[in-house]
Parts: C-alpha cells; structure tokens; sequence
C-alpha cells in the first residue's frame, strides 16, 4: 500500500497506542494466565490451534519482568514486537519534529528487502518453524 | 496506440482493474507509442477471485496481502494473529477491491 507520510504516522501512531493499552489492561497477570483469561486471538478461539503470533503478548510481559527464557519461550516474536513498541514512539517523534520521512523511507526499504528471494525463503522458514513450535507447545 | 488493441487489452483484462479508472486508462494507453504494447501485453495482474481464495484459507498468515505486494501490511497482520481475527474477517470482504486497485496502480506505474 503506497501510504502517504502523515497517514502512515497516524496508523502506525494507533497501533503503537493499542499495542500499549493492551499492555497496561493485561500486565497485572502472570504470563501463563493469560492463555486462559484472554484467549482473544479468534484463530485459537475457533479452531484450537495457535496461530504463528500467539504467545507475544506473553513474551513481552515476560521480557518486561526481565525473564529473557521465558520471552524466548512464550514466542520469539515478542523481541521484535517489543523492540517495535520501544522504539517507534520516538521515530515518529523524531520524524515529526524534525519533519522528516525516515521511519517511511525505512518502510520502504524494509519492503522492498523482503520481496528479494534470499530473504523472503528464510524469514517464511523461520515463521513456519516458529509456528510449528508454537503448535507443539500448545500455547 | 491502436484502438482495437487499446479496447481488448481493457476486455481482457477488466475484471483485474478497477472499473472507474477505466476512462483514464484507456486515454493514455491510446495516447501512448506502439513500443509500449509488447510490454502491456505481458504484464501479470493478480486474479481478485484468487487472491480471495487465498485469503479465506491462509489470511491469518496474511499471505493474500504478501501476494498483493502488501509486504509491510502483511507483516502486521501476521504478527497481530490477523489483527487479532478482525482485519482477517474485514480483509474477506475487502481483498477483492484491493486486489484490483494494486492491479491499476501497477498498470498506471507502467502507463506514467
């Protein structure tokens, strides 16, 4: 989707809040409570198997309570969510102040690399083999 | 260029594209040199009925938005378990029109 700047901001901008929300409505529980309490991925909730991204919420929290293990084992996916939460707050920032288009230029580039084969065929690998952990764990 | 090529490039490929740029498309592929038409005529358009197959098996994978070229879009819908179900659903009812708007920014990229 060919996004304009502000528009990808703003989109970006609400994810990076309902991504927080979420974090603040569902911190007060223990990572492994939150499978039961909050099944709210419909994937998982119809047809009982997880989907590649189940889990991140629960390895972020456990990254936040500094269990780096756990994070790993809950979903190895949370690093890179987590790491995303921190980090585009102030990109965009720094983008809007400064009025500039990095974040989107990156976007950009982050596309275009994942169109090239040699990086595509590993990163679908590395989701599938995440996906198949995630299914034998029974998160 | 040709017309009669203009107007059954546009009914072949109609169900690809979106219906009102039609106008549009047709003007400036008539206004374009007859070089153009070998590379017209090979271009690929995503199938909009495909593309909503694809995306009612595998859209929680968010591989119709990958195959639409949504490459950014596809990884958020894939590291939200699908927008947690609801972009999935919503992607059901949109895909199609998607689909057949990135087929005409493809063709306006080649036509500009």
């Amino acid at each position: 989707m060919s996004f304009n700047r502000n528009h990808f901001y703003t989109y970006l901008s609400a994810a990076c809040l309902v991504g927080y929300g979420w974090l603040l409505l569902i911190g007060r529980l223990k990572p492994a409570e939150i499978g039961t309490s909050y099944d709210v991925c419909l994937i998982h909730h119809f047809a009982h198997i997880p989907c590649p991204a189940c889990g991140s919420t629960r390895s972020i929290l456990a990254l936040l309570h500094g269990d780096f293990a756990g994070g790993i084992y809950w979903n190895p996916l949370g690093f890179l969510m987590l790491a995303l939460l921190l980090v585009l707050p102030f990109w965009i920032g720094y983008d809007l102040v400064l009025k500039k288009a990095t974040l989107l230029r990156a976007y950009h580039f982050f596309e275009n690399a994942l169109c090239r084969k040699w990086v595509a065929i590993p990163a679908i690998a590395l989701i599938l083999l995440n996906w198949v952990w995630n299914i034998y764990k029974n998160i | 260029m040709d017309a009669q090529n203009v107007d059954m490039f546009l009914m072949a490929n109609s169900k690809y594209l979106e219906d009102y740029q039609m106008p549009v498309i047709r003007e400036r592929m008539l206004a374009m040199d007859e070089g153009h038409w070998r590379m017209l005529q090979y271009m690929q358009f995503n199938d909009p009925v495909v593309i909503l197959i694809i995306s009612l098996v595998t859209g929680f994978l968010a591989v119709d938005r990958f195959m639409i070229g949504d490459i950014g879009l596809g990884v958020a819908k894939l590291l939200t378990c699908g927008g947690l179900g609801i972009w999935v659903l919503v992607d059901w009812i949109m895909i199609m029109g998607i689909t057949r708007r990135k087929n005409t920014e493809k063709l306006m990229m080649a036509l500009y």
